[in-house]
């Protein structure tokens, strides 16, 4: 499968999806205006690589900060990977965040209790 | 604790209105570091550079803006007072493709007679003539023990091309307030007559209300994504306290500036962008972050809903809603309300207050408040 990759812009993240390589990382910010419009190619790539994904799948989320219209679009990729990890697949969610960031961990967390998967959370 | 708001609840729509008139964009008043004036600089460049065309201009603008931030960063300390009228004033406006540039700051009351007499001189001469005295006063070295406040008056003159305003606040016995004015003439053949003191007037009125409220910053023009992104980049060094404290106010700001760019409403529908204000004021150890924009009448009783929904939920509630919405992918247009305004409940952990003045049938004024304690 190919890769999807997108540099960091201002307002929204860099995203690379390398199966090859088992690399899956959101990482920046993501305020864009248009939350939905930006995420959509985002889920159809995801869509399709969990019709024939890794024997195990690690996402990384280095989010500095995100606006809470790209907080729906995460919960619907964090749905989608709960949806391969029910079909039996491994899927681990590591989730970064700055030690004075609290915000950012709570959002982790609260994704977690949300989220039937494996979170770990990691300072960064 | 009092909001600024229910205090005084038209205070957004009429700083808005008088702002409007004079087309005033950006005003930052508080202490000039380094670091700020380098920010307002980095701010103004991105203005200038989406907003001319031509490369003289922005220059010429530049250095005049470079002269100005220097003048009050020079001078701020002069006096010690510790009160809230120690703090620079700097104002940009752009009118009809003229710029208009406000600074204010302390002065002790035994120069102003120097400043007088020294602006007369400067604005009774012609290009060339101020040119030399410029030279002369740099080669005797007597300007001001001040550190060049004459000199720094003088190049000013010099760069802006056009006369100099200012005006004299009394503050105290020893002190005043002086403000400076100046419209940079941007091609020859300008007209180089005086502006209406009036312009200077509305600034100086203002800058009251600020103080009154103590208001670090205030943007107020149309609002686009790009518009946001500038006030962003700008709020990130102007702010003090911790780094928790920085990214809530951040989380806040975003989320009220793009309530604005998505819901608001251009009465004139010219531009695809919304008129709007937003302000960040410091007051009582707590950061005040007010926006105000126009909606539509038909759809205030929805938004009062809402928010009186958010506002009297506890804090277990809006925990449960914020989760309820945040998986609702189909909530966008509905009654509920958005993840957006819960999430500035639960960030801000104060009730959200608001106002709307209504403007005329179709549309209204919508001014919000955001109270972030620093911990």
């Amino acid at each position: 499968m190919d890769k999807y990759f997108i540099s960091e812009s201002e307002d929204t993240p860099r995203i690379e999806f390398d199966p090859e390589n088992k690399l899956f990382e959101i990482s920046g910010r993501s305020l864009p205006e248009n939350a939905i419009g930006f995420y959509e190619s985002v889920l159809i790539w995801l869509d399709n690589y969990s019709k024939a994904p890794l024997e195990m799948t690690v996402m990384n989320f280095k989010l500095e900060y995100f606006n809470t219209s790209s907080a729906k679009q995460i919960a619907k990729i964090l749905l989608l990977l709960e949806k391969m990890a029910e079909k039996g697949q491994r899927v681990i969610i590591n989730w970064f965040y700055h030690k004075e960031d609290t915000d950012m961990y709570a959002s982790g967390n609260r994704f977690s209790k949300l989220i039937s998967l494996n979170f770990s959370f990691i300072e960064l | 604790m009092q909001s600024i708001i229910e205090k005084n609840n038209d205070f957004i729509f009429l700083l808005f209105k008088e702002m409007e008139k004079d087309n005033l964009g950006y005003i930052y008043r508080g202490r000039f570091t380094q670091e700020i004036t380098d920010n307002i600089l980095l701010l103004s460049e991105s203005k200038l550079e989406k907003e001319e065309q031509s490369s003289k201009t922005k220059k010429r603008v530049y250095s005049i803006l470079v002269e100005c931030l220097q003048n009050i960063t020079r001078h701020q300390d002069d006096t010690g007072d510790e009160s809230h009228e120690s703090l620079g004033y700097f104002v940009l406006q752009k009118k009809s493709d003229k710029y208009y540039i406000t600074t204010g700051n302390l002065i002790d009351k035994n120069n102003i007679d120097y400043i007088e007499k020294l602006i007369a001189k400067v604005n009774s001469l012609e290009k060339e003539e101020l040119k030399a005295y410029y030279k002369e006063i740099l080669e005797e070295g007597h300007f001001s023990q001040k550190g060049g406040a004459g000199l720094g008056l003088i190049d000013m003159a010099k760069k802006s091309g056009s006369k100099l305003q200012y005006y004299f606040r009394d503050i105290s016995d020893a002190f005043s307030y002086f403000y400076l004015h100046t419209v940079p003439t941007l091609e020859e053949g300008q007209d180089k007559s005086l502006n209406p003191q009036h312009s200077l007037e509305s600034i100086v009125n203002i800058h009251l209300k600020l103080n009154d409220n103590n208001v670090l910053l205030v943007f107020n023009g149309l609002l686009n994504q790009e518009g946001l992104m500038g006030i962003l980049s700008s709020l990130e060094g102007q702010m003090m306290g911790s780094a928790t404290l920085k990214k809530k106010v951040y989380y806040v700001v975003v989320e009220m500036l793009q309530n604005i760019v998505k819901h608001g409403l251009n009465p004139t529908q010219e531009l695809n962008a919304n008129p709007g204000i937003f302000i960040l004021a410091e007051k009582d150890d707590q950061y005040h972050i007010l926006t105000g924009n126009f909606i539509n009448t038909s759809h205030v009783n929805e938004l009062k809903t809402k928010l009186d929904t958010v506002n009297d939920m506890s804090n277990d509630q809006l925990d449960q809603l914020f989760n309820k919405s945040l998986f609702d992918f189909e909530n966008d247009n509905s009654k509920k309300a958005g993840l957006g305004i819960i999430d500035l409940k639960i960030k801000s952990n104060n009730q959200l207050s608001y106002f709307i003045h209504p403007v005329n049938n179709e549309y209204s004024f919508f001014s919000m408040e955001c109270i972030i304690h620093f911990q």
